[in-house]
């Protein structure tokens, strides 16, 4: 009989086992949060004592933790361990303000890459697979996160990283890639170059899966990139603050994401109210780390959108599913998969004296590619009528903002004046993307 | 010492007759015009107008971002081969320009070659080294 689940006594734990695991993995993880200079003040105020949790359910008598939380505490108030016991840091990337960063001991990695192999064997990627990770490697946690995992699950790993579309095509056909894993926008715009050269992916390679995530989109550019390149496509979520991929994945039946449960407390909350909803609702998904050591995150605020899609799946794994990433409770956008707010811009724009700060962002699908175009306004003091000046501007400006974002901008040099100003809630954001999810 | 009016435009609908009629309002007459598009979605339109600082502050005044820049104007001939023998000069002088616009002056049969140069000093210097003649600003307005 082949093997249908990579930890089965794990994936398959009954409800009330695998929520008696989640009680003394959350009792543990509190205890160890509180050595934590951020856990043990807030829960010394609170009168929180580690060892109290008798129920899952208990968890929201907690307080929540949220990203400004993380940059308040920036670098090392979260942290549970000595300094001497981390092995990695992952961090957002920006040169304005405090990252988010998070960091790992030798425990946390064994136990990301764990279920990173675990999210792969999910989706019927096995060790015979060759698999090309289309990634940025580096601080950006889908390099890594995907190269540990297929490392540990055993297949033949080609750490191709991001971009230089050729190259990635060379790749596939020179060693056979049977799997890939990409942001789904790149994906659409690889497949303008396999047709530029004259390839036909369904033809010309041996792809049968393509691991999309690290990016919102919906089912039917889903259907289109299975359709392009004639394969299966799984749907990955993750966030750096709870690891990075390989937190929720969708399983061959592609009706959910299971969302590892021994390793992470789910819970859906209104995001006004801040109570939970039940299940089938949507709201802000917020989680808690059950295996991490170095540092642990309770009740963290993810502002991503979703819901539990009721009942069981098929496939036999208990882990309940969250259902595809519809939104964001706060302005974040992602672009080339890149997490933008557009305070980083602003911020960018603030330091820039010959514009103003007022600007706009407007997210266009053009060739296939999604792009981050964004108009800024020009000084009427600072013109002086001359292009080479206003260009190198212009340029100076696209630099700066990838890299602070990492995704690189259109900058748009536009009339002073013609910008709305900032004044209340002015809407910085327009998403005309295909599959544009904001709005 | 000549002007002419620098004006940031975006390659937009309407944006060009946004400019004209504010001179329009102004009673200015433009000689001659060109513009530089970038392809990044503006471009410079460059003027020469009979009255540089009255059509810059009417602009200004409307929030266009504009701007006076010293340009030098060269005597040309009006017939087949003056832009050409002047260039010629222009290039033993080893004077470089960014952008150029050309107007005719009917009742002389004389023509006006406007530059733009990046160090105007000096260019002046090697032009009249040359032996071209700089026309003053009232021919170039056409005021005169």
């Amino acid at each position: 009989m082949t093997q249908e689940f990579w930890q089965e006594e794990f994936e398959t734990l009954g409800k009330k086992d695998l929520q008696k695991m989640q009680v003394e993995r959350l009792n543990k993880t509190i205890e160890n949060a509180c050595r934590s200079p951020f856990y043990s003040e807030l829960y010394s105020k609170k009168n929180i004592k580690p060892g109290t949790i008798k129920a899952v359910s208990q968890i929201t008598e907690l307080p929540f933790t949220t990203k400004q939380d993380l940059r308040d505490h920036f670098p090392y108030g979260f942290l549970s361990l000595p300094k001497k016991e981390l092995v990695r840091l992952h961090s957002s990337s920006g040169t304005t303000g405090n990252p988010t960063v998070i960091f790992h001991n030798r425990h946390d990695l064994n136990s990301w890459a764990n279920l990173m192999a675990r999210s792969l064997f999910c989706a019927g990627i096995r060790d015979t697979d060759v698999f090309q990770n289309i990634c940025g490697y580096g601080l950006f946690t889908g390099g890594l996160g995907f190269q540990y995992g297929i490392e540990t699950l055993g297949a033949l790993s080609i750490p191709a990283g991001a971009g230089n579309s050729l190259r990635q095509i060379k790749l596939m056909r020179d060693y056979g890639t049977t799997a890939a894993h990409a942001i789904p926008s790149y994906l659409g715009r690889l497949y303008e170059v396999f047709e530029a050269e004259g390839l036909d992916p369904k033809k010309d390679t041996q792809l049968k899966t393509l691991v999309i995530g690290a990016e919102p989109h919906t089912d039917a550019q889903r259907k289109r990139i299975e359709e392009m390149y004639g394969v299966r496509a799984f749907n990955s979520f993750g966030l750096s603050e709870m690891n990075g991929p390989g937190v929720a994945f969708e399983c061959t039946y592609q009706n959910g994401l299971h969302i590892w449960e021994d390793s992470y407390v789910v819970e859906i909350i209104d995001p006004e109210t801040l109570q939970p909803v039940p299940d089938g609702e949507y709201g802000e998904l917020v989680m808690t780390t059950l295996d991490r050591e170095a540092m642990p995150l309770i009740r963290y605020r993810t502002r991503d959108i979703t819901r539990i899609i009721p009942g069981e799946c098929e496939c036999g794994r208990t882990h309940r599913r969250i259902d595809r990433i519809t939104g964001r409770s706060d302005d974040m956008f992602i672009i080339k998969g890149c997490n933008v707010f557009p305070m980083q811009i602003e911020g960018v724009l603030m330091k820039i004296p010959e514009v103003g700060s007022d600007y706009m962002i407007t997210l266009e699908t053009m060739n296939g590619a999604d792009e981050m175009v964004v108009e800024v306004e020009v000084k009427s003091d600072w013109f002086r009528g001359d292009i080479k000046r206003l260009n190198s501007l212009s340029s100076t400006i696209t630099r700066q903002i990838r890299d602070e974002v990492l995704a690189k901008p259109i900058v748009k040099l536009v009339e002073a004046g013609s910008i709305p100003k900032s004044e209340g809630k002015a809407i910085r954001v327009t998403d005309n993307r295909k599959n544009g999810l904001l709005n | 010492m000549a002007y002419e009016v620098s004006i940031f435009l975006e390659n937009k609908i309407g944006h060009f007759e946004r400019i004209t009629s504010v001179l329009k309002e102004a009673q200015i007459n433009i000689r001659s015009m060109a513009i530089n598009d970038t392809a990044n979605g503006w471009g410079i339109l460059n003027l020469i107008v009979n009255d540089p600082i009255k059509a810059k502050d009417a602009l200004s005044e409307k929030g266009v971002s504009v701007a006076l820049r010293k340009v030098i104007a060269l005597e040309m001939r009006d017939e087949a081969g003056g832009l050409d023998d002047l260039l010629m000069e222009v290039a033993k002088a080893e004077v470089n320009f960014d952008n150029a616009v050309g107007r005719v002056i009917t009742e002389k049969q004389k023509a006006i070659l406007i530059l733009n140069v990046d160090d105007y000093e000096s260019s002046i210097e090697k032009l009249q080294q040359q032996g071209l003649k700089i026309i003053d600003e009232n021919t170039v307005y056409g005021v005169s």
